[in-house]
């Protein structure tokens, strides 16, 4: 029997089928490893049976249904297919059924370097380059592509190998790939495959008698540039001095000049730092500032009128506090600060540069996120969970797959999958993770690590290599692996995927079904086939005709497609990420310590460095990375080790950034020497410790934060101020700040009541398959759509790389390819035509405007009332509202000119907009997704710009009444007062 | 403190000659660029103009991109020996193959061009040919992302060209984008190759189609309705900006408005070539689809470089010729070759070729060895670029591959190298143009780049 694919494990062999999804106990597997008789055990000729671990862990991938990927399960070799179990060791379990797999033998490389002779690195030299470079490198070395996965221009990489393994067995050149195919009498596979003649015979002879001699190459090995004297000196006195790194202190709370102003311990700091510049705290803000401020900040959505009127009748110190506890408490604020960590992740649901692969379950690591922050995990376990959640302990299937889905951190990255050279693709992800890692968690710099020692900041770059062992022994799991070029499904790799723990019970389509399905690409392949002849017929019959005019492409684009669409279609019945079952995360792979790139060149090698921490941070207590552990779980440890210098200060500061908008460290991702000092270490050391001491509980950071004083501020600007400290940066006052994008649209619909604060199941992404989309191609143009119709909160909207949600573009939305502290704030032209002409913007305005006029009963003060409190959160005052009106009868009076002729307007396209909310259909979620582009490789990319040019949905209003309305309406969003909060 | 809806007074006028009159309506003649320019940089307007550091000639810069890697031994890079060695083994294991297009010499430079660019070439004396081009990365996604930031890094996407040259130089015209691209590229890094990255968002290119389109540029209203309703969030934000502690950026918001709104005006005017005159869009060969896409891109591009942007970049896509070379080839130099003449000829009529800069290529080359039967695959060892305009040595070529055309020989370019020779050109010293990210000074040529003065008029 075979162990190589799911179904013949449950067809089985003689004795029936090796395995009964969710009855470990009844499975021969099980029952066959646990044979106390030697003779029947598996496995056979093991001397000792498996460990107790690796038969838990057999139980538990049984116990979850024995999931298993679906595509191109049947042929893989692949033992991490059975990792996809999401059991607690997916190693252990690799090496099982390694052990007991009946074929498959994969080779190993060719040990490099090699011993060699001067006379043989003399022949290699003469006589073996020259042919290789002479025959080989445009299609196997650096400058060009690595056919096959094979390079032949470093010694690294033919030893290691193509796709097929190495191609040079030393001292048998019959048995070596690279001699069998330039001697093969198949043109199809003789090399050089670009040149019509084999190679000459004295330059096979050449390599043959190479290989026979032991396949002699030099050593190309590189020694580490020495780091130069005066920075290893600087290194030394950095690290013993540098405010960053010394361990946290534990500053007594200050006395103040004015004890009376209040006596929280924040303010005892804040105050005691003003006192030394001779500045006072400005006065409280009001009622209605503070109420929205805070609002904005825990929630990121503006108070509901009732709140403010509710607040400003009491805004008594229990009344405040009880209004931080209840914002704290609801679901927005998980959404709202789930959105600052997403920042940090850098999180996206697509790979980005080059080639735009989605990540379909991207949106499970999302939704992790928020919840994480409304349950209050504490953050050294929230840390702990996507750094090496796969490595904890969990006690039912759910929890094993949250901490699956929290690793998602590590994968979600952008990978450039078009990277030809699969050693480059593989480290450039790996420092993706490291500077993800290191800067969202110790706002640490350590990628500049990668190709030198640290210019500024003590990090050799052997350091740099001890992370990247821990990640080199970490199987990157998004999904995707990467390419020279390709279309459609190529980039797609469903063995570098986690899987859900219910992935066993996906549901199967019948043989019968996929028989069609086969039918009908074979019928669709024909049909493309038969229009290519035709053409060529007609080509054939007059010489000198034109070529392939754009109605032809066009047609013929259509049929590829067709096929293409069905090809996929097939290729993805019964795949479990198809299903939706996929989880893009990380896991442990094949532990290897790995060498130092020099100058970060993929190919030069130095030497190999252990896995390890940084040498900048020595902590006491750090755990020993055990010889068979990647080290993920114990980098985790360290960095969330109280005594670690770095991580709370970052975090406590983070928090305090996005309360103040700016930090007591303005520079939040970066702590090193060229980042800024901090405007009040005592108060930063005071909340490191204070956090620590809270059980890293950010709802507790929070709270204690907005109930100071310090937060209560309002914005006045007492005169000289400014020239003491221009940035407030000690915080005599309340900075005013810009609204984020998000908050822009979650406001602007909020008002309109078109809000949906419900959490949606899922994102619209989620219908994608892990193929590229390209700009302005369908798939991108259907996801956009979405986004535009979405009723949902903006963490919910689809976020692919590079395809910013038109309704968020405008406002700085924050760039997902890298760790991002801190939002822009830029005031561009864009921005007010957003706001004037959007059909987002006007939409709205109609839809909040109709709602005003829906109350027949109430006056126009009412309404303009109304309109104040549910857009800026304030009444108008008297002018204000005399103001409106003379607007509102000016508007309406140029309005009914421009369009007396009874023409509802000059604009190109009318939209009729269902105000009836009965009429409103209720939101899908995937509604109109195209799940593929279905272009392949060679399809032109303009051609699928159908598209770009899309007349812009024109939103027009019925009356002149309900037009001033709504202008009056979209004259408060496009307000300064709106886009600020004070 | 500059008034930031400055328009210089040179574009004021030349656009009154020829039909931008309105530019000038609004009444901005006391406010020209060059007092904006004296004062540096200007924190309460992050484009106004500067004036370079150094002296230069060129004021902006049009790049023609010619997506997928246009072939240059079948074009404008005559290589006798190809012909010699037709279908004899080449180096690192190809066939060598000869370009199957007859080439001849035209001015008095006698640079060489193919049958496909006859229009192109009657400017061969106006051309400066870079021969000895180099990249480092033989991918296209890649490759483009490198030639338009500096970097091929995916995982640190940097500011792109035009970024980099309105950070150091602002912009004349305040009523229009300083950085416009039209029909960018829609994969191979797509919104990155005009992103401005971890540079402020005022310095990201604007994108636009090949139809002239452009988000929310449209007035939504009737411009009477639009005014009233500008003034109306007008007042608001005056008063909000008496009250103590308001925002500093209220004052950016207020003229925010009054710039997007003329921008309703300039830009789908610019950017409309239906009111060039007949003959104008004759030797543009303007058609619509696809077929007449770059025409009317090129058409584009003058109209938006006369009017004052910075930095303009039109596109083509389709030379990735791993098969249908041949055709694929005749097929695209097609829609190329006359806008691509009309537009030299245009700019230089118009005066406009003294003080802008074009450049015309690819992110890397195509092998002098065959790839299948009709096909040629990536070269990055060496292939060519030209460009001609303000302050570049005519008629010349600078570098040379090697016989065939396979590697660059001699006066190689590195993207970098090319970065900084372009910067130079407009005033610029691409190691003083710099921005600190994440505690390390970035610049657009990373920690290389060498001027090649050689090419310098």
């Amino acid at each position: 029997m075979s162990l190589d694919d799911r179904q013949s494990l449950l067809a089985g062999g003689k004795s029936g089928p090796a395995i009964v999804p969710g009855h470990p106990d009844e499975s021969l597997l099980i029952h066959r490893v646990l044979d106390p008789d030697p003779d029947n055990r598996m496995p056979k000729k093991a001397p000792e049976p498996l460990s107790e671990a690796e038969i838990a862990d057999l139980k538990t991938w049984i116990a979850q249904g024995a999931p298993w990927p679906a595509a191109k399960a049947s042929s893989s070799l692949i033992p991490s297919a059975t990792s996809s179990a999401g059991v607690s060791s997916p190693v252990a379990i690799a090496q099982v059924t390694q052990e007991v797999r009946v074929s498959g033998n994969i080779a190993k490389p060719i040990p490099y370097p090699r011993p060699a002779t001067p006379a043989q690195l003399a022949y290699f030299e003469k006589n073996v380059r020259p042919i290789l470079v002479n025959r080989c490198y445009n299609c196997h070395s650096d400058a060009f592509k690595e056919a096959g996965g094979l390079r032949v221009d470093v010694g690294i990489a033919i030893f290691t190998g193509g796709n097929d393994g190495p191609v040079i067995v030393p001292g048998h050149p019959e048995k070596s790939l690279l001699i069998q195919r330039i001697k093969s009498a198949d043109a199809h596979k003789r090399m050089p495959q670009e040149s019509n003649e084999p190679l000459p015979a004295e330059e096979i002879a050449t390599l043959e008698a190479w290989v026979k001699d032991g396949a002699a190459w030099p050593d190309e090995t590189e020694k580490l540039p020495q780091t130069p004297g005066r920075i290893a000196a600087r290194y030394d006195q950095l690290r013993a001095s540098h405010w960053a790194w010394q361990p946290l202190t534990s500053p007594p709370i200050p006395a103040v000049h004015d004890t009376a102003w209040s006596s929280a311990n924040i303010d005892r700091f804040v105050l005691a730092k003003l006192d030394e510049k001779k500045l006072a705290p400005v006065k409280d803000a009001d009622a209605l500032t503070l109420i929205r401020r805070l609002t904005y900040d825990l929630t990121g959505l503006q108070p509901s009128p009732t709140d403010v009127k509710d607040f400003v009748k009491d805004h008594s110190p229990a009344a405040y506090a009880r209004l931080v506890d209840r914002l704290l408490a609801s679901p927005q604020y998980g959404e709202r600060w789930g959105r600052h960590w997403l920042d940090v992740a850098r999180y996206a649901e697509s790979s980005g540069p080059s080639r735009n692969i989605p990540y379909p379950n991207a949106w499970r690591y999302r939704d992790y996120v928020i919840d994480a922050f409304n349950r209050d995990v504490p953050y050294n376990r929230f840390l702990q969970e996507q750094i090496a959640g796969d490595l904890l302990p969990a006690e039912t299937p759910a929890e094993r797959d949250r901490l699956l889905i929290a690793t998602g951190y590590l994968a979600l990255g952008p990978k450039d999958v078009n990277q030809r050279f699969k050693a480059r693709f593989k480290m450039d992800n790996v420092d993706d993770q490291i500077d993800t890692v290191t800067r969202s968690t110790m706002a640490l710099t350590v990628s500049c690590a990668r190709c030198h020692d640290h210019k500024f900041d003590p990090i050799p770059t052997t350091d740099y290599y001890a992370l990247a062992s821990i990640f080199t022994s970490t199987v990157d799991a998004a999904g995707v692996g990467s390419r020279m070029g390709g279309a459609s499904l190529q980039y797609y790799e469903p063995k570098l995927l986690n899987y859900l723990s219910d992935a066993g019970k996906a549901p199967k389509v019948p043989q019968d079904q996929v028989d069609m399905l086969k039918a009908q690409v074979d019928s669709a392949k024909k049909t493309l086939d038969d229009f290519d002849q035709k053409y060529e017929a007609v080509l054939n019959a007059n010489p000198g005709a034109p070529t392939m005019g754009d109605e032809h492409k066009k047609q013929r684009a259509v049929l590829a497609r067709n096929w293409i669409n069905l090809s996929e279609e097939l290729k993805l019945t019964n795949d479990l990420g198809e299903l939706g079952y996929g989880i893009h995360g990380a896991r442990d792979g094949v532990i290897t310590d790995t060498a130092v790139r020099i100058r970060g060149v993929e190919e030069r090698h130095g030497p190999i460095v252990p896995r390890n921490y940084l040498s900048l941070i020595k902590l006491a207590d750090a755990p020993i990375i055990p010889p068979d552990h990647s080290g993920r779980l114990e980098l985790a440890q360290w960095i969330i080790n109280p005594a670690h210098p770095l991580t709370a200060r970052v975090y406590v500061n983070r928090v305090w950034q996005h309360l103040f908008g700016t930090g007591i460290v303005s520079t939040v991702d970066n702590f090193g020497s060229m980042g800024d000092q901090p405007s009040n270490p005592q108060l930063l050391d005071y909340l490191a410790q204070d956090f620590i001491r809270n059980g890293w509980s950010t709802k507790k950071l929070v709270r204690e934060i907005v109930l100071s004083r310090a937060y209560r501020l309002g914005t006045d600007v007492p005169s000289g101020y400014r020239d003491i400290d221009p940035g407030d940066r000690l915080v005599w006052r309340h900075a005013p700040h810009r609204l984020e994008a998000e908050e822009i649209r979650d406001s602007i619909l909020r008002s309109s009541r078109q809000l949906d604060l419900s959490h949606p199941a899922g994102s619209p992404s989620m219908r994608l398959r892990m193929i590229e989309m390209r700009d302005d191609g369908p798939v991108v143009h259907s996801i956009l759509k979405a986004a535009d119709r979405s009723p949902y909160r903006s963490i919910y909207l689809p976020q692919l790389r590079g395809e910013v949600p038109r309704p968020l573009a405008a406002f700085d939305p924050v760039s997902q390819t890298l760790v991002t502290g801190q939002r822009e704030e830029t005031t561009v032209p864009t921005q007010a035509l957003f706001l004037l002409n959007s059909p987002f913007v006007r939409e709205q305005s109609l839809n909040l405007a109709s709602d005003l006029l829906s109350d027949k009963r109430a006056s126009d003060t009412q309404r303009i009332r109304s309109a104040f409190e549910r857009i800026i959160a304030r009444d108008p005052n008297a002018p204000e509202i005399e103001k409106v009106k003379r607007f509102l009868l000016q508007y309406a009076t140029t309005w009914r000119k421009s369009h007396s002729d009874g023409k509802a307007s000059t604009q190109a396209t009318l939209v009729s907009l269902k105000h009836d909310a009965q009429d409103r259909k209720p939101f899908a979620l995937t509604e109109g997704i195209f799940r593929s582009d279905n272009l392949s490789q060679d399809d032109p990319d303009d051609t699928s710009k159908q598209f770009a040019d899309e007349t812009p949905v024109i939103v027009v209003p019925d009356s002149a009444h309900q037009a001033a309305w709504a202008a009056f309406v979209q004259s408060l969003f496009g307000s300064a007062e709106f886009q600020f909060v004070r | 403190m500059s008034n930031p809806f400055t328009v210089s007074r040179r574009n004021i006028l030349r656009s009154a000659g020829v039909g931008f009159g309105h530019l000038a309506l609004s009444g901005l003649l006391g406010s020209i660029a060059g007092k904006a320019a004296a004062q540096g940089l200007n924190a309460n307007n992050p484009l106004a103009p500067k004036r370079p550091p150094l002296p230069a000639k060129a004021k902006r810069i049009i790049f023609l991109f010619m997506e997928g890697a246009i072939s240059s031994v079948d074009t404008f890079e005559y290589k006798p020996e190809l012909e010699k060695k037709n279908g004899k083994s080449g180096p690192g294991g190809g066939t060598i193959t000869a370009s199957r297009f007859a080439f001849k010499q035209y001015g008095e430079s006698g640079a060489y061009f193919s049958e496909l660019l006859p229009n192109i070439a009657t400017h061969a004396d106006e051309l400066c040919f870079m021969r000895g081009l180099y990249t480092d990365t033989p991918a296209h996604p890649q490759a483009v992302v490198q030639l338009h930031t500096g970097s091929a890094n995916a995982a640190l996407t940097r500011p792109s060209w035009g970024s980099w040259l309105l950070y150091g130089l602002g912009t004349d015209n305040q009523n229009l984008p300083g950085y416009i691209t039209i029909n960018p590229p829609i994969a191979f890094g797509g919104a990155s190759n005009y992103g401005s990255a971890f540079l402020p968002a005022y310095y990201q290119g604007t994108a636009i189609t090949d139809q002239g389109f452009m988000p929310n540029i449209k007035a939504a209203t009737e411009k009477d309705l639009e005014r009233q309703q500008i003034d109306l969030i007008q007042d608001f934000n005056h008063e909000a900006a008496t009250v103590p502690g308001a925002p500093d950026a209220i004052d950016g918001v207020i003229k925010s408005y009054e710039l997007g709104f003329r921008m309703q005006d300039t830009v789908p005017e610019l950017l409309d070539i239906s009111r060039e005159p007949q003959h104008v869009l004759d030797a543009y060969g303007v058609k619509p689809g696809l077929e007449g896409s770059f025409a009317r891109q090129c058409l584009m591009a003058r109209r938006l470089s006369e009017a004052g942007v910075r930095f303009v970049e039109i596109r083509q896509a389709g030379w990735d010729h791993h098969t249908n070379l041949h055709q694929g080839l005749i097929d695209q130099s097609r829609m190329i070759d006359q806008p691509t003449s009309a537009l030299l000829n245009d700019l230089r009529q118009r005066g406009l070729l003294e003080d802008t800069l074009v450049l015309f290529g690819s992110e890397f080359g195509r092998l002098p060895t065959a790839q299948g039967a009709d096909g040629r695959d990536h070269n990055i060892t060496g292939y060519a670029m030209f460009m001609t305009g303000a302050g570049v040595r005519k008629g010349f070529s600078y570098g040379s591959t090697d016989e065939i055309g396979m590697a660059a020989v001699e006066g190689r370019m590195h993207i970098n190298d090319l970065h900084a020779t372009l910067l130079a050109l407009m005033g610029i010293d691409h190691e003083r143009l710099t921005y600190r990210y994440e505690g390390r000074d970035f610049r657009l040529t990373n920690v290389a780049g060498v001027v090649q003065r050689q090419v310098f008029a």
